[in-house]
């Protein structure tokens, strides 16, 4: 059986897409740190110390923080307009979020028997079929 | 804890613990890198750049597996917590191990090719669709991501601006990236003609992580929760002098009720550095001490002692029929509450 | 006091009773490291035994150059380590195929190289440039007609020629895989690696059911074992395998 023209094409184009998406993927990946850097030097620069008082005058632990900026900058930036306008709860800064334990507990207690079980039952031992010959040329 | 913020602060235990952490890393990666080869006396020895992302992959997994021992295992018996102490160091240690595994897969697999490298890294398998051939390399992708977020978020600025509760969300990410490290390694080299010896020591430590938490977590789910505005805690001659009783409260809270000098006072069982357990501290020189990093409260008023800033929430306490109750209500951090005075 | 009782603060000295247990502790880390590092290098499995032979020095042959299904040279005027009558697989000096050979499909032309060997196959790695790839003086000859050898079915696994000849030690396996498909998208021959030998060859050039490259969907099974089904024809010496997709079966 001969794949179809049809199929074949689909093929071709699925390869199209996935070459295409992945530069669409690197493209916001850059996208995503170059915002980074931007909220980064007035985070840095004037942020740090408004936001903590025990940074106001420390600058040598600044530097430190880019790399944190980068990676998690809309989150620096929610918390950083929480504190600037008042809107921070303190009583949360007392409740850590303990269930996940019992959560990170099962998830591993069941994905990683899942996955090794998974990974044994497909893996391969070397084949032992003979090469079969289905048609003798004409 | 600073009075203001450093780049690392050091002292002579993390300094110790670092070099046992270096000494064990190192040996590792010169044992697998320099030694491997000999050892095994390959005729056409594998190619370098493939041994070293061998060396070094399999080393940040096991990193990650002793970290991920870490919590349970002071949970378990409080004789490892000291361990527990400098795990961020070991953190930002498995992260950079990790990023050099990484390194050497992509120097190697994805460069010398017409296709931008990066992207390649990406399209190059698209077998989303099976297990066999799946695209393991996605999982180690999920996995040096989290690695790296949890480093560069490890200082101690981020635990007081994200807050405590929200910088912990965003650690756990851990316990999604090990899972993922253990499918990365499972879909990929655990897979083929190599031998069962490298995937079932892989499969082993992560049976151990695994069991240990189920087992920290089990013996966590005790106690249950109590309602009410005022809770009862115990009888007072149940608190050793210097020690505490935690008591679970229905909003999800905890307080610890300290004995200090035959008086008792209540603060929240949460440190405001990284969410500690306050009431498995001891009095210290008059102040609560944390024993995760060695914060310090004053036990009246949930302040830290000067020059540091950090506060607590306090909580009232009374005494009903030889009961110490608790008021469920917190006061806002630092609240000076007057020690209750409970008969001999 | 017992050890339990010990109360560690970080930036205090570490309490008398627990000090040996912390040491302990310490030693015991470093030595599952250790041991740790030497049952981990020592579970690496032999690669193949395959790779440059830079040993048998730059070889220099004349033949006919064919495109399809991916880059070969039938030798008409062999050398020291490809004689003449030989169909060798060409590949560039990365992840793609050598790429002065677009203008000279169906020329005859001199290329020069290194040798990538595993067993009975080989790979001639071509540099950049005229002085490796060029159309030499002449007419192509005739050559002799691919001879048909049926309909088969085969195990074994799908890798790109110049890792399973050991560019790369080892160049097969999933944890390989991304870098195959990487190199066969790029031009790179893709190869067989058949289980037991058909016809006398263990290493077959692969190709698509037309005859020119493996069509996309064949990259989701390549760097395991699968059972595939294809026509066989012997070109020179080398079996190419045109492979039927829709019959690719991970085993």
């Amino acid at each position: 059986m001969m794949l179809s023209p049809a199929a074949a094409m689909s093929n071709r184009v699925a390869r199209i897409v996935a070459v295409q998406t992945a530069a669409l993927l690197m493209d916001l990946a850059r996208l995503w740190l170059w915002a980074g850097a931007a909220v980064s030097v007035p985070f840095l620069l004037w942020g740090v110390g408004r936001v903590e008082p025990n940074a106001r005058d420390s600058w040598a632990f600044r530097p430190l923080l880019i790399p944190g900026v980068l990676l998690i900058w809309p989150l620096v930036l929610w918390r950083w307009f929480l504190l600037e306008t008042g809107r921070d709860d303190w009583a949360k800064r007392h409740l850590p979020p303990r269930r996940a334990h019992a959560f990170a507990a099962l998830l591993l207690a069941v994905l990683i028997p899942l996955t090794i079980i998974a990974g044994l039952a497909i893996r391969q031992g070397p084949p032992a079929g003979a090469p079969v010959l289905l048609e003798a040329p004409e | 804890m600073s009075v203001s913020y450093i780049p690392v602060q050091w002292n002579g235990f993390k300094h110790r613990y670092n070099l046992a952490l270096a000494l064990a890393v190192g040996l590792y990666l010169w044992i697998f890198v320099e030694l491997g080869p000999a050892l095994l006396g390959h005729a056409n020895p594998i190619t370098p750049q493939i041994h070293n992302a061998r060396a070094f992959g399999s080393c940040a997994f096991l990193m990650m597996s002793v970290i991920l021992m870490i919590g349970p295992l002071a949970r378990l018996d409080v004789r490892f917590l000291p361990l527990l102490y400098n795990r961020r160091h070991f953190g930002v240690m498995t992260a950079l191990v990790a990023l050099s595994h990484f390194l050497f897969v992509f120097n190697w697999y994805f460069v010398f090719t017409p296709f931008p490298s990066w992207e390649a890294l990406l399209f190059s398998n698209t077998a989303y669709d099976r297990a066999l051939g799946f695209p393991f390399e996605a999982f180690g992708i999920f996995a040096l991501l989290a690695l790296l977020i949890l480093a560069a978020t490890s200082h101690d600025f981020w635990l007081s601006f994200l807050t405590p509760r929200i910088w912990k969300s965003l650690h756990y990410l851990i316990y999604p990236a090990y899972a993922a490290v253990v499918a990365h390694v499972t879909l990929g080299a655990a897979q083929g003609v190599r031998g069962l010896a490298f995937p079932v020591l892989v499969w082993s430590l992560a049976l151990v992580v695994a069991g240990l938490h189920l087992a920290a977590w089990r013996k966590e789910r005790r106690a249950a929760a109590a309602a009410g505005e005022w809770v009862p805690v115990c009888r007072p001659e149940e608190i050793e002098e210097g020690r505490a009783r935690v008591v679970r409260l229905s909003g999800g809270e905890r307080a610890a009720v300290f004995r200090h000098e035959g008086r008792f006072s209540a603060i929240s069982n949460a440190c405001a550095h990284q969410n500690g357990p306050l009431g498995e501290g001891r009095i210290v020189d008059g102040c609560v001490t944390c024993p995760w990093h060695g914060f310090q409260y004053r036990v009246e008023d949930g302040c830290s002692p000067a020059p540091f800033t950090e506060k607590v929430p306090t909580y009232r306490l009374r005494l009903r029929s030889g009961t110490i109750e608790l008021d469920a209500r917190a006061n806002p951090p630092g609240t000076p509450v007057q020690p209750l005075e409970a008969p001999r | 006091m017992r050890a339990r009782d010990e109360f560690f603060i970080g930036f205090f000295p570490i309490p008398p009773g627990l000090r040996p247990f912390l040491a302990a502790i310490a030693v015991a880390l470093i030595l599952l490291f250790a041991a740790a590092g030497w049952f981990a290098a020592s579970t690496q499995a032999a690669p193949e035994e395959a790779g440059f032979r830079f040993d048998f020095g730059r070889q220099e042959v004349t033949g006919v150059l064919s495109l399809h299904p991916y880059p070969v040279i039938r030798v008409t005027e062999g050398s020291e380590r490809l004689a003449a009558g030989r169909t060798v697989m060409l590949s560039g000096g990365g992840k793609f195929a050598p790429p002065q050979a677009a203008a000279l499909d169906g020329r005859l032309v001199k290329a020069g190289g290194v040798i990538l060997r595993r067993g009975d196959l080989d790979m001639l790695q071509i540099g950049g440039g005229d002085a490796n790839l060029a159309a030499a003086e002449g007419e192509a000859p005739a050559l002799s007609p691919p001879e048909r050898l049926g309909r088969w079915r085969l195990e074994g696994e799908i890798c790109d020629g110049k890792c399973a000849a050991g560019a790369m030690r080892p160049g097969r396996d999933l944890s390989h895989k991304a870098c195959a498909n990487l190199c066969i998208t790029g031009g790179v021959p893709a190869v067989f690696v058949s289980a037991a030998p058909v016809e006398g060859a263990e290493f077959l050039l692969m190709a698509g059911p037309e005859g020119g490259p493996l069509p996309p969907e064949a990259l989701a099974f390549t760097a395991a074992y699968v059972s595939v089904e294809g026509e066989i024809e012997r070109v020179g010496d080398l079996l190419v395998f045109r492979i039927d997709p829709a019959t690719l079966r991970a085993l």
